[in-house]
């Protein structure tokens, strides 16, 4: 028997109009569960917003439908198109939930990555009452369509339950992941060295908190002379990387770089502490389980799913991240050497619950129901 | 560690930065394939005193005539080393110090077929490099050095007589990683070399096809007009 063949629907996986692609957190996740359908037996190819080209990436078949249209963040055309043309699949994933708007296949299952519509330019798009509703409505209808929905964290479930009841049934939640064997803490101390390496490890967008960071920064340098901060991802554009750089090039001890996801574990390794101060915008950070798995207290914010895998105080800080709440939980953990391991040693162990063969056998079991 | 071959076409580059370019690819290429361009200088002897070097040597400079034919020598010359990555640098180019150190991360990640990078033309020296209109390196992205080698994609060149690229047009083609790998252009650092390069570069473009004439005219401008930001 042949095998069966599944469509996963996104949006922008290559940059619709050419070979680009930034691997953030949903790219990795992509990947990955590609790779699990695969290991699993389906075949499966990717479809997403482009000019009609096809592609292919890590062994899989990317392929483009010509439609730009986006209201409401739904892409009703996308969505009819792929409907209509995907017959020859067996069952489609819905990358993204609002992608199974208007309509979904049978089996199929959308995922969410966390709630995205609570940065303050939602508001802008989807504020008035009228366009509010409308944002909702189309919601309900994207969650009716697919028969199981995947959510990285409990504060989308919980929204969701609160907001548009009756699909409790549908919800499961597969948290994030990490490879707890590739990211693991450091084999030893490193000797003779009193710096305190503070690291931002992700893309540098406001919602993830870099301007905060950076007034930090700016701030606990010049108080201790034994204090470095590290930020280590791709801007949003090739300006912000360039400000960056002189931002970086003009301070000491603050430095900025990227790294290939494989240099990422050395990179957690000679931190002290990691920043996961995101503001809006967040699911399961995929950032903040390397650094728990790399046995490194985080600082995270108060957003998202950032509360399903950070204790406040156990095994790092939960916080509102203002400048002021960033120097006092920095300077608090940099300053006490012991509460970093012992919350870097708890982080690890907390880590190992999210370690990523739960996470495979978790899909596997949703997967099965579904797609029969 | 996975296979690294550079490949670099030269000629007449023994007084300029080919030693050093040699000097920093020793430090991380399994091997290096040269194609020497009917050099008139000590350029082949330069090229030969590093072991590994694999030098190869044209009598009648195809450069002006045929350059893609003359890459497509390269490429062949190089892929009988049986590479499992290959890089395509000038004689000019550097890739910063801590490449040695990183880039057997990016040969080893499975994901990306090709590598891409920023170029930083430097300017008036090694210091400093030039930020102003299409010179940033910010602005002008990245482009594909590295490519893992793959036997079953085609070896062809467009049909043009200079400015073919280096690598063939299927690779230029392939997804890849942005690498935060800065590679140092030499090539306008001596202002010395600056009025020649001008007038090289016009001759062959003179109905502005590669390049807008501002773009060629800027070449020449004054210090007063010209951006720059310090290499760190």
């Amino acid at each position: 028997m042949s095998a069966k063949k599944v469509a996963l629907l996104t949006t922008n996986f290559f940059h619709p109009s050419s070979k680009r692609i930034i691997m953030g957190g949903a790219e990795r996740y992509q990947v990955d569960l590609c790779r699990l359908l695969k290991d699993l037996g389906y075949y499966v190819e990717v479809w997403q917003i482009g000019s009609g080209w096809t592609r292919e990436f890590d062994g899989v078949r990317i392929r483009s439908i010509p439609v730009t249209k986006s209201e409401y963040n739904t892409f009703p055309d996308l969505a009819t198109a792929f409907y209509e043309n995907s017959m020859a699949f067996d069952y489609a994933l819905y990358f993204i939930l609002t992608l199974a708007y208007p309509i979904a296949r049978e089996k199929s299952i959308a995922i969410s990555h966390g709630v995205f519509w609570d940065w303050p330019g939602f508001d802008l798009m989807a504020g008035k009452p009228e366009d509010r509703q409308e944002w909702l409505r189309r919601l309900s209808i994207a969650l009716a369509g697919p028969q199981k929905l995947v959510s990285v964290d409990t504060n989308t479930i919980n929204y969701f339950n609160a907001t548009l009841a009756g699909f409790y049934h549908k919800w499961e939640y597969i948290p994030n992941y990490v490879d707890t064997d590739l990211f693991s803490p450091p084999a030893e101390e490193p000797a003779g060295n009193d710096t305190v390496r503070v690291l931002f490890p992700r893309r540098l967008v406001p919602v993830r908190g870099i301007n905060e960071t950076m007034r930090a920064a700016e701030k606990l340098t010049s108080r201790y002379p034994w204090i470095e901060f590290h930020f280590c991802g791709r801007g949003h554009d090739d300006n912000a990387e360039r400000l960056m750089n002189q931002w970086a090039g003009n301070r000491e001890r603050c430095f900025y770089y990227w790294k290939p996801l494989e240099m990422m574990p050395e990179i957690y390794r000679q931190a002290d502490i990691v920043l996961i101060p995101s503001r809006s915008t967040e699911g399961t950070s995929l950032a903040a389980l390397e650094a728990m798995a790399c046995g490194k207290p985080v600082i995270a914010g108060l957003a998202g799913g950032l509360s399903d895998i950070i204790l406040h105080g156990y095994n790092g800080y939960l916080i509102k991240p203002t400048v002021e709440n960033l120097v006092a939980a920095i300077e608090e953990l940099a300053r006490d050497k012991d509460k970093r391991k012992l919350m870097g040693r708890r982080a690890r162990e907390v880590a190992l619950t999210f370690n990523r063969k739960i996470w495979a056998e978790r899909w596997a079991r949703v997967l099965e129901e579904v797609f029969r | 560690m996975p296979k690294l071959t550079a490949m670099m076409i030269v000629r007449n580059e023994a007084d300029r930065y080919l030693e050093r370019c040699l000097k920093s690819l020793s430090s991380y290429a399994d091997e290096i394939v040269i194609l020497d361009d009917a050099s008139t200088d000590t350029t082949p002897e330069l090229c030969a005193s590093f072991p590994a070097v694999k030098l190869y040597h044209r009598e009648t400079s195809l450069f002006l005539i045929d350059e893609s034919r003359l890459r497509r020598e390269l490429w062949d010359y190089t892929a009988a080393t049986n590479p499992e990555w290959i890089l395509a640098l000038d004689a000019d180019e550097l890739l910063e110090d801590r490449a040695a150190r990183e880039l057997p991360y990016l040969l080893r990640q499975d994901l990306f077929p090709a590598i891409g990078f920023r170029l930083f033309d430097c300017w008036g020296g090694e210091e400093y490099y030039r930020v102003d209109g299409l010179w940033s390196p910010w602005l002008r992205g990245f482009s594909i050095y590295l490519v893992k080698y793959q036997p079953h994609l085609p070896a062809a060149w467009p049909e043009q007589a200079f400015h073919c690229g280096r690598l063939p047009l299927a690779y230029r083609r392939l997804p890849y990683l942005e690498s935060d790998l800065r590679i140092k252009h030499l090539g306008w650092a001596n202002p010395a070399e600056i009025r020649p390069k001008y007038e090289r570069a016009v001759g062959r473009d003179p109905t502005f096809k590669y390049q807008p004439r501002e773009h060629y005219e800027s070449i020449l401008w004054p210090p007063e007009k010209i951006q720059l930001e310090k290499w760190r």
